[in-house]
């Protein structure tokens, strides 16, 4: 079994060898600088091949790296891929081809695609260190002293609109991007943080984009945030934003370090490359910041202003409100209501009940939830509590005022007036203390702190009643209520059980005719005594066959017991006096009265 | 006979007497506190407030009152923890939670749920100690209940009725007292300066700083130090006696 097993993975590995070849060239970038290079990578999979060879082109320099080996087995199916690294550059700016580059594989030629790659001029016209300068002079060290710019900048752009004005309170949306050196390594050390008090920044996004971009001829990591800037004060500022990073880029300046000539890479471009590999870094906690970008803000207009703004700058709607139908004068109820749009929700109250002299309100809970990544636009939903001040019915609807920048003119938002019903009589504002206010009050901040209450309360205690022992002594007081409850309730079923109640009947007829019985025989009256003893006897055989004592005769009570028992040679001395009727002797009373004990006797249950 | 009757009817005047007496102690001593915070003068009102807490015993309008003096006052952590200790004795006051909400807002600490702010609201709508009261009531119903039954004949229906009621009474108001059952260690900090040590020493090493009115989970004590543990952060360590106080004091 283990041989089929052995020779079955032996099958599948040789099947996995023989799977065709594969061969996949692919070049990391599209476009690099002039002395520098880009990566090229051929893999090769599916079978043995050769040292493949890349093909010359003229003014292209190709230095391999290296090769690696990779096996897998995946589902008994073993795939070897062979991985041969080169770094491809040029002094010579250009487009330049490689063409397809050919490899046997296993004797079958294989070929892979043809690539292009685009060696840029340096923007400055310069050679990089350790590459010829076309212009034949010598580069400077000034020259290449790493300055500001090196560890990157910021920008600031707007996101959407075309304006190139903002309104006092408006938040505008804005894409700020840091720009680092592809090269470099960077660590962000702080968010972003607007530079000067002109502008505020608002929900810049925790997660921004990264993506590499050219500028300028220049490789760069671009990191996006997406978030929105607001001013408080009319004017024109500049909009320079900064961000703390600790940034590492390659000292070009350093001195090459000197390498054996005449080997196989005596090629300034290879200098190039070890040189990019030795060079140090210069690590610097640096300032990104944004070059100045002037935003005129303009102040929001004094005419048209509505009594309700609050200072709400965007366009929005007023959505669904949930208005209580049914109220009492100063019972508070809740009262909900929904913003949605795009604006400045931080500033965004809740909409006012109108009429508004009908009505006290208090500060209204509230939950945004953003509607896009910087959280410019959302809906807001609110909650409060509000009071009627006034009774009987009214409509009542909801107003809400907002600036919008796009039409430069405020608008107000109502909702659909409803009916409502208020109980009760119109409060009547009465100050609370008679003493007068002192001038001190007058200087309080209006913070909407609501005034202190002279009504006194109960005092009670901190601690809730689940925190104390008290608290298990109820539950154990209710528990032993409920186990009582049910105790009586047994002994109430067991005492209205007409079974019982019957068995108990029955066994006072018997005493009772047992009783009659004695009374007869103390009487010397023999019809009495029989028919007394009789009753007494059917009773208790009734009790015990489940029947009517009546029913019970001398023919049943032969079937069911044997002839010679108590019971029975009783019901035939009772039947034998009963049909003979002869005087009866005076010593017959103790027999009879003996046959009748042992007759009760035999029909009690035996004791165990 | 007679005597014993005097003697029964002279105390419970003199109760009534001192009772009466000590109201009317308290509603001056509240009267004047009020004053003082009219006049402007908002540390003595919060000293008299205090000092009527102390001698008769926490009510909400007092608590209410003494938040709104350490208000005024800038002291936003013993504010917090005034109103949050008034919202233990009645928890629907729409002044006291406006109130609170001005003060964690000047304080710039936020009370956020991890749960569902519908459930939120639901479970709060009453305090653990009102909702320990229905509680034990629906139990005492159901205890009621089962004795009457077993004395008297009473109505199927009704019995039903009442079991089902006290039942889900008793399922709302465990689940309630369950979800809240952390509420009991909730602490204030009371100082903006309030620092987190390392340990529980006043020169161990400050691991971080709340902030007034911040709510902590207070933990165990050792000599002048609590361990408490900010919510929704790592931040846990020792805080001075003096920095914190539980809002459910014994």
């Amino acid at each position: 079994m283990k041989w089929i097993a052995a020779l079955g993975l032996l099958a599948s590995s040789v099947v996995g060898f023989a799977l065709a070849a594969d061969v996949d060239a692919q070049l990391d970038r599209d476009s690099v600088q002039v002395g520098n290079g880009a990566q090229l990578t051929l893999r090769i999979s599916g079978g043995r091949a050769g040292q493949p060879e890349i093909p010359q082109v003229e003014n292209l320099i190709v230095q391999p790296q290296g090769q690696s080996q990779q096996t897998q087995w995946i589902n008994g199916v073993t795939t070897v891929s062979v991985t041969y690294s080169y770094i491809i550059g040029s002094n010579t700016p250009g487009d330049y081809q490689i063409p397809a580059i050919e490899i046997m594989v296993d004797g079958k030629k294989n070929s892979t695609q043809p690539l292009k790659l685009k060696v840029l001029a340096d923007a400055a016209s310069q050679a990089p260190p350790g590459m010829p300068n076309p212009s034949g002079n010598p580069s400077t060290k000034q020259e290449t002293t790493p300055s500001e710019d090196q560890f990157g900048f910021l920008t600031v752009e707007p996101a959407t609109s075309d304006r190139k004005y903002v309104y006092v309170g408006e938040i505008a949306p804005v894409r700020i991007r840091a720009w680092i050196p592809a090269e470099a390594r960077a660590q962000l050390r702080s968010g972003i943080q607007p530079e000067g008090k002109a502008f505020t920044l608002h929900h810049v996004s925790d997660q921004p984009q990264q993506t590499q971009e050219m500028k300028d001829g220049k490789r760069y990591l671009v990191v996006t945030w997406f978030g929105g800037i607001s001013a408080t004060k009319a004017g024109t500022y500049p909009a320079s934003l900064s961000l703390q990073a600790n940034v590492a880029v390659k000292d070009e300046s350093a001195p090459a370090p000197r390498r054996s000539r005449g080997g196989p890479f005596d090629d300034p471009f290879f200098d190039s490359v070890f040189d990019r590999m030795n060079t140090r870094y210069i690590q610097k906690d640096v300032t990104l910041t944004s070059r100045d970008q002037e935003i005129e803000v303009r102040p929001l207009p004094s005419e048209g202003k509505p009594a309700g703004f609050t200072g709400a700058v965007g366009q929005f709607k007023l959505n669904a409100t949930n208005i209580p139908a049914e109220w009492q004068t100063g019972d508070p109820q809740q009262v909900t209501a929904s913003v949605s749009g795009a604006g400045n929700f931080a500033l965004v109250k809740a909409p006012a009940l109108m009429p508004e002299e009908n009505w006290k309100t208090y500060q209204a809970k509230d939950e945004f939830t953003p509607g896009d990544q910087a959280s410019f636009s959302g809906t807001k939903i609110f909650q409060f509590s509000a009071v009627p001040r006034k009774g009987d019915a009214q409509d009542v609807g909801l107003s809400f005022s907002y600036f919008d920048p796009t039409d430069a003119q405020y608008k107000t938002l109502a909702s659909a007036t409803k009916k409502i019903q208020v109980a009760g009589a119109d409060l009547v504002e009465t100050k609370k203390e008679t003493t007068p206010e002192p001038p001190q009050e007058a200087k309080k901040p209006a913070d909407n702190l609501i005034a202190q209450k002279s009504a006194e309360t109960a005092s009670g205690s901190f601690v809730p009643l689940v925190s104390q022992p008290a608290f298990y002594s109820w539950l154990g007081l209710a528990s032993g209520l409920m186990m009582l409850g049910r105790f009586l309730a047994f002994f109430k079923q067991r005492f209205n059980d007409p079974k019982r109640q019957a068995h108990a009947a029955l066994e006072k007829a018997t005493r009772h005719a047992l009783h009659t019985a004695g009374e007869c025989l103390a009487a010397k009256d023999a019809a009495g005594f029989f028919a007394a003893a009789r009753l007494a006897i059917q009773q208790r055989l009734g009790s015990l066959w489940n029947q009517p004592a009546q029913a019970i005769t001398l023919a049943e009570i032969s079937e069911r017991i044997p002839a010679n028992s108590p019971v029975t040679s009783f019901f035939r001395e009772a039947d034998l006096y009963e049909y003979s009727r002869h005087a009866t002797a005076e010593e017959m009373f103790p027999r009879w009265r003996q046959m009748l004990d042992q007759a009760l006797t035999s029909l009690n249950p035996p004791a165990r | 006979m007679k005597r014993s009757f005097y003697k029964m009817l002279s105390c419970l005047l003199l109760l009534f007497i001192s009772a009466t007496h000590v109201f009317a102690e308290k509603s001056a001593s509240i009267d004047q506190a009020n004053k003082l915070f009219l006049s402007g003068d908002f540390a003595a009102a919060a000293s008299a407030y205090q000092q009527t807490i102390d001698i008769h015993g926490p009510s909400s309008s007092l608590l209410y009152n003494l938040g709104n003096s350490h208000y005024r006052l800038g002291q936003y952590g013993p504010a917090i923890l005034a109103y949050e200790r008034a919202k233990l004795l009645p928890p629907r006051d729409p002044d006291l939670i406006a109130n609170l909400n001005l003060a964690r807002k000047a304080a710039t600490v936020f009370d956020k749920s991890a749960l569902d702010p519908r459930l939120e609201a639901a479970i709060h709508w009453l305090s653990r100690n009102e909702w320990s009261w229905w509680v034990v009531g629906a139990a005492l119903w159901m205890g009621g209940i089962s004795v009457a039954c077993g004395i008297t004949q009473i109505s199927r229906n009704f019995i039903r009725f009442s079991l089902v009621f006290a039942s889900l009474t008793m399922i709302a108001g465990s689940t309630a007292l369950f979800l809240r059952r952390d509420e009991d260690k909730r602490g204030i900090v009371l100082s903006k300066d309030a620092a987190v040590h390392l340990s529980p020493f006043e020169k161990a090493e400050i691991i971080g700083t709340p902030g007034a009115g911040r709510m902590v989970r207070m933990g165990d004590k050792n000599g002048e130090y609590f361990y408490v543990s900010v919510p929704g952060t790592e931040l846990h360590g020792w805080m001075a006696e003096k920095d914190v106080d539980m809002i459910e004091k014994k």
